[in-house]
Parts: C-alpha cells; sequence; structure tokens
C-alpha cells in the first residue's frame, strides 16, 4: 500500500496552532493544544494521527471539521484555504464533504428521537434534491453497509449497545457522500470481534469509494492494519511521521519507541525494559522552548532542554522531530 | 475463596425477563488473577455486579451461589454487604471519573471509606490514605485534589489505592484501563501486578481486550451470550484456543510486528439476549457449525485441563 505513485492532496494543514485560554481573568494562562502542525491528506489515502490523550489529537480533527477555529495557520481543502469559505452554501458543501465521526456514541446520537431522526436530517439538509422516499432508502442502504440491521433505524439510542451507535456514526457520514471522513477513535469503543469489521469497511471506503479517512487512534496496532501513514503526536506537536510500515520497523523519535513497547502483544514476551516509564503526558500550559518530551526521555541531551526540535526529514518521507535522532545517521533505541 | 455456583442473573423487564448470566461457575483462589472477556452485551459486567452483590432492579439473581471465605452473599442484607465491602472485597469500576465523587477531595473520599468501617483517628487516617496513594505511585499532595486535578491515569490509580485501603482478600476490576491510553493502561497493569505480588490479594479482572490481560492474568474465562464459553489457563488458551469463539477473538487482533495481514474478525453480531439462537449461542457466527449445534445446547466439557463449551470438541470431531 505504501508502494503506491504519490496522491493527489486533498488537505493539507500550514503551521496549524490552536491555543485555550484557561484560569480566570486574573490568572490568564494559555494551553498549547496544537502547536504548529503541518501535514497532508492525499486522496484515497488514510492517515492515522495517533498519540495519548492530551496530545491535541481531537483538537486537530475538530479544527478540521470547523468546530474550533484555529489560533492561527490555515487548512487548505481542494487548495482552497477554510477561512474563505463563508458563505453557508460553501460551509455546508464543507461539512459534507468531511464529516466527522465522534469519539463518545453515547452522547452524538440524540437520545429523545429515533435513530433515524438524525439520519433523516442530515440527508434533508447535505442532499435536499432527493424525496422523503428516496432518503429512507438511502438511510437503509448505509445502514446495511455499516452492518446494521435497516430495522434499526426505528430505534431508540438507548436501545443499541455502543458499538452499534458507533456504526450509526458512520452511517450518518458515508450518507453524505463525504471525500474525507474525520474519524475520530472510531473503533475504540467497539468490541473487539466487530472492530476488524470496522476497519475493512474504512479500507473499503477507500479502495472502493475513494474517500480519505483521518484515523485519530491511540491504537496503533489497529492503524497498522489500515493505515498507508502515520502521524505521531506528542504534546500538541508531531513527533514523526512516515509511511506506516518505515515508522513501525524504525521508530526514530523515542517517544514512538515507548509507543511501541507499551502495545499489549500476546504474541510476544513480557518486555520487563518496557516498564521503567511512569510518566504522564505534559499539560501544555504557557510552554517554554525545549523539547516537550525530554522530562521522559532517557536520552535527552543539554540542546533538549533549550531549542524546541522541528520536524526535519531523516529518510525521504519520513520525518521526526528530535535532535537525537537528526544527529546520529543510524537508529537510536531509547525504549525496546 | 471464593467460589460462584451456578450463578444466573435476570434483568425482569416488561416484556418478558433476560437473562444476562446463564449458570457461569467458576472459583478463585487466594492469590489469584482472574481474567474475564467477552464482548459488551455478554453479561461479564452483570456477572461482575452480581459477584460484588451490586445489582439494583431490574436486575437480580434468578439462581446460584456467591460464597466469598465461606458466605453466601445472595440474599445477605445491605448492612452485612457494606461491612464487607471495602474491607473484605473491593470493587474498581469501569469509569473513575464516575466513581469518584467529583465535589470532594481524594482524601475526604478515602476518609468516608476508612470511618464507615471502623473507629480510626484523624492522623491514622491520613497515613494510611497516604501510604496507600505511594503505592500506586502518586504523591500524598494529592489527597488535597479533586478528581479533575487529576490525569485519567492518576484517578484510575487513586481508585485502585481506595481499593487497597483495607488491604482486601479480592479487588474485582471491571475494565479499569478502558478509557486509559496504551501507554499509562500498561504502567497501570504492571503496578496492578507488582502490588497484588506485594500483598497477595485476588484480582477477577474484566476487559474486552483479551491482549491487554496476556502477560498479567493466570487462568482466563471467555463468556459469550452470557455463558461460559470457555476457562483454562491463561496460557493454554492463547497457545491452543479450544472454542471457536476463543479462535476468532484471537485472531482478531491486528500486530504491530509481522506481516500485515487481512483480518476478517467474527462475522454478524453478538445475539441479542431476549432472542438466544436455539442449541449452541455461537452456532450463527460459528465457521464450523454442523447441524446437531442447531439442537443440542452444549455444556461445559472438561478438555485438556480446560472447560469448553462446543459439541464438536466434546465429540472430538474438530480437531485442532
Amino acid at each position: 500500500m505504501t508502494d503506491e505513485p504519490p496522491r493527489t492532496e486533498l488537505l493539507r494543514t500550514e503551521s496549524l496552532t490552536r491555543h485555550f485560554k484557561i484560569g480566570g481573568a486574573l490568572s490568564r494562562r494559555t494551553l498549547h493544544a496544537v502547536d504548529d502542525v503541518s501535514f497532508a491528506i492525499g486522496e484515497r489515502e488514510i492517515v492515522a494521527l495517533a498519540g495519548e490523550s492530551g496530545s491535541g489529537k481531537s483538537t486537530i480533527a475538530r479544527v478540521l471539521a470547523r468546530i474550533y477555529k484555529p489560533t492561527s495557520g490555515e487548512v487548505f481543502f481542494e487548495g482552497k484555504p477554510l477561512s474563505s469559505m463563508t458563505s453557508r452554501q460553501e460551509r455546508l458543501r464543507y461539512s459534507s464533504l468531511v464529516p466527522m465521526v465522534f469519539q463518545d456514541p453515547f452522547s452524538s446520537i440524540n437520545p429523545v428521537f429515533r435513530v433515524q431522526h438524525g439520519m433523516l436530517r442530515c440527508l434533508k439538509l447535505h442532499r435536499p434534491s432527493l424525496s422523503a422516499t428516496q432518503r429512507l432508502e438511502e438511510a437503509a442502504r448505509v445502514f446495511e453497509v455499516v452492518g446494521l440491521n435497516p430495522d434499526m433505524l426505528q430505534r431508540f439510542p438507548y436501545e443499541l449497545s455502543g458499538g452499534q451507535r458507533q456504526r450509526v456514526g458512520f452511517a450518518q457520514a458515508l450518507a453524505m457522500r463525504p471525500r474525507l471522513i474525520l474519524a475520530d477513535e472510531p473503533v475504540s469503543m467497539l468490541d473487539v470481534s466487530i472492530r476488524i469489521g470496522l476497519l475493512n469497511l474504512m479500507a473499503k471506503l477507500r479502495d472502493e469509494e475513494g474517500v480519505s479517512i483521518l484515523y485519530i487512534t491511540h491504537d496503533i496496532a489497529s492503524a497498522r492494519y489500515v493505515a498507508d501513514r502515520l502521524i505521531v503526536m506528542y504534546a500538541g506537536q508531531i513527533a514523526e511521521t512516515g509511511p506506516i510500515e518505515d515508522v513501525l520497523t524504525h521508530p526514530r523519535h523515542p517517544y514512538t519507541q515507548l509507543l511501541l513497547s507499551a502495545v499489549p502483544d500476546p504474541r510476544a514476551p513480557l518486555s520487563v525494559a518496557a516498564e521503567t516509564d511512569r510518566g504522564e503526558p505534559p499539560r501544555v500550559i504557557d510552554p517554554t522552548p525545549g523539547c516537550r518530551f525530554r522530562w521522559r526521555c532517557p536520552l535527552a541531551i543539554e540542546k533538549c532542554t533549550q531549542v524546541t526540535p522541528e520536524l526535519a526529514e531523516l529518510r525521504p518521507t519520513h520525518s521526526a522531530a528530535c535532535h537525537v535522532a537528526q544527529t546520529s545517521s543510524e537508529e537510536v533505541k531509547a525504549f525496546t | 475463596m471464593l467460589e460462584v455456583s451456578g450463578l444466573s442473573v435476570d434483568y425482569i423487564l416488561d416484556r418478558g425477563n433476560v437473562r444476562a448470566v446463564d449458570d457461569v461457575s467458576f472459583t478463585v483462589s487466594r492469590g489469584e488473577f482472574l481474567g474475564i472477556v467477552g464482548e459488551s452485551g455478554c453479561g461479564k459486567s452483570t456477572l461482575l455486579f452480581a459477584v460484588a452483590q451490586l445489582l439494583a432492579p431490574p436486575a437480580e439473581v434468578a439462581a446460584g451461589t456467591v460464597t466469598f471465605d465461606g458466605t453466601n452473599l445472595v440474599g445477605l442484607t445491605d448492612g452485612q454487604l457494606s461491612a464487607m465491602r471495602w474491607r473484605d472485597m473491593s470493587v474498581v469500576m469501569q469509569s473513575a471519573m464516575n466513581a469518584l465523587n467529583p465535589v470532594k477531595t481524594i482524601g475526604a473520599q478515602f476518609k468516608d471509606a476508612m470511618r464507615a468501617h471502623g473507629k480510626f483517628t484523624g492522623q491514622e487516617i491520613t497515613t494510611r490514605s497516604a501510604e496507600v496513594l505511594k503505592m500506586v505511585g502518586i504523591d500524598p499532595v494529592h489527597l488535597g485534589s479533586y478528581p479533575h486535578q487529576l490525569s485519567g491515569g492518576m484517578r484510575q490509580r487513586s481508585m485502585i489505592a481506595m481499593a487497597m485501603l483495607f488491604t482486601p482478600d479480592l479487588i474485582i476490576m471491571d475494565e479499569p484501563t478502558s478509557a486509559l491510553d496504551v501507554v499509562a493502561q500498561r504502567s497501570l497493569m504492571v503496578q496492578i501486578k507488582e502490588l497484588q505480588l506485594a500483598f497477595g490479594f485476588a484480582v477477577i479482572f474484566v476487559t474486552h481486550d483479551m491482549s491487554l490481560i496476556s502477560h498479567f492474568s493466570d487462568r482466563l474465562m471467555v463468556m459469550y451470550a452470557g455463558q461460559v464459553d470457555e476457562l483454562g489457563v491463561t496460557k493454554t488458551i492463547f497457545d491452543r484456543p479450544l472454542h471457536p469463539y476463543t479462535q476468532g477473538l484471537l485472531e482478531a487482533f491486528p500486530s504491530i510486528r509481522g506481516p500485515r495481514v487481512p483480518l476478517k474478525g467474527i462475522p454478524g453480531n453478538p445475539p441479542d439476549l431476549s432472542r438466544v439462537p436455539s442449541g449452541c449461542r455461537f452456532r450463527p457466527r460459528c465457521p464450523y457449525a454442523i447441524d446437531k449445534c442447531a439442537e443440542l445446547a452444549p455444556d461445559l466439557y472438561p478438555l485438556d485441563g480446560s472447560l469448553v463449551r462446543c459439541l464438536r470438541r466434546e465429540d472430538g470431531s474438530l480437531a485442532s
């Protein structure tokens, strides 16, 4: 999958930054949720965005979905900056081409209406040419695609399991005939046996429908299963990015190495070396320059406390933001 | 130490009773780590609640006993149960954010639990609270913190600290790591295991993620549609799963190592417990099902030191 010719670019971010003001009027502080993040998503591509909770993954998705405005930086969709899409028509078009599937299926469906209510409303809004019967047919069709019985349209959300609700979320996104689906931890609340089915569905959408997916996850194994490229986030910044097999077989950033060492794998023996880390990701409030991983990093050098590392290519298409990795020609292992 | 025997739990609903846990029996010895895995809706959480006697209407125990240290917990009054809770048996819930009281400090909640079980001086309470927090790797200054001031991992760890206030014999954990990211999850699992080795309490650990407990549990119980499908030593099950459902579960995990192979998962959905299929409950999703599976409901058969609920294993027609 990684050997295909370069894809046409669909969406690109340039120095995307999103800060939040926190604290009272007297102690104004700034939480740097996303800092200077640039990446691109091509057509027919699944890009996995991985990182711990609090690393800014969901904030990126929300900026792309126009729930948040970026503090600075810009997002380009099909070459056009998002900030220039101001008319209702343009905004509606964008939100139907780039729908979002949310993390928590328990709060993303209106509990007082039948499941079909939300489905039909979004079809009415985004595909006004359909008649009422066609809308029902379309709702039933996308329900079939995501593996739900169309009878479920008549159920209330509380009657569905968490997994079924999440598939309703996918069905709603699919109904809008999207170009790019922003999928925020779409399978983390699904059952294992069904998870694979949804990952396969995501791959099918890419291969057969030509939809791109930004797959936000903390589960590296599932990312490897479907994604073409991987972006690893840490504390609001990109730590490492590249074709997913390259990154997983030759992780260069110490954080990527830590993340990989923590993945439970029944086929591998338990590695004791991985247990030394008890750290937590920092909340990035009014950060000072320097690498944000340095407190947990066994390789940290003097430079890491003073200069924020920039993302730089170590090999073609494979980049990491780490001073140590950038200065050494071979792989340095911090965690195995 | 804990013996669950023929336990069934019904949800009493207007449209009829739904049996969420059906004739489940197992034992837990002192210091043992038992993992219970299954999909959502398979009755694993209901089973835990029944073991801890925390069921609330419309759920109730329909049959069976839960014998803990020689006492049958089924039918005990709330007063008798609350004397045991925290002291002999603690429960760590899935979501620490919901289980901790958001308007009280961690220390105040520890104090409540201790006050409920005896007369302690303020000094004793503070010392013990600080002790258990240190055990789980949290600085005791956080006794004065509110839950929202702690990260998800710290909240979950302080729940475990609270469960250890009286060093109980049994700690029941319902997916304590599911809200955590993978690094925090791993370090919490290692910590639970270390504490268990140090203090010798038994753990019942419920999860939907089999790979998570592969290195930590002694024995594993796989549940499907309210029943036990397979029960045996963890390593044996991982090396040679007997039930087709267990095999399917194991094959449903993508790996970060080795070749990228397409996986199928398990076709279909877990059954609605109000309309379970005839015969074997896994039959509609089972690649090995034969006609007999639709007619006969299989029992749990002993095989190679494990228990497995599969007709084709029982008669030997399904070789491994």
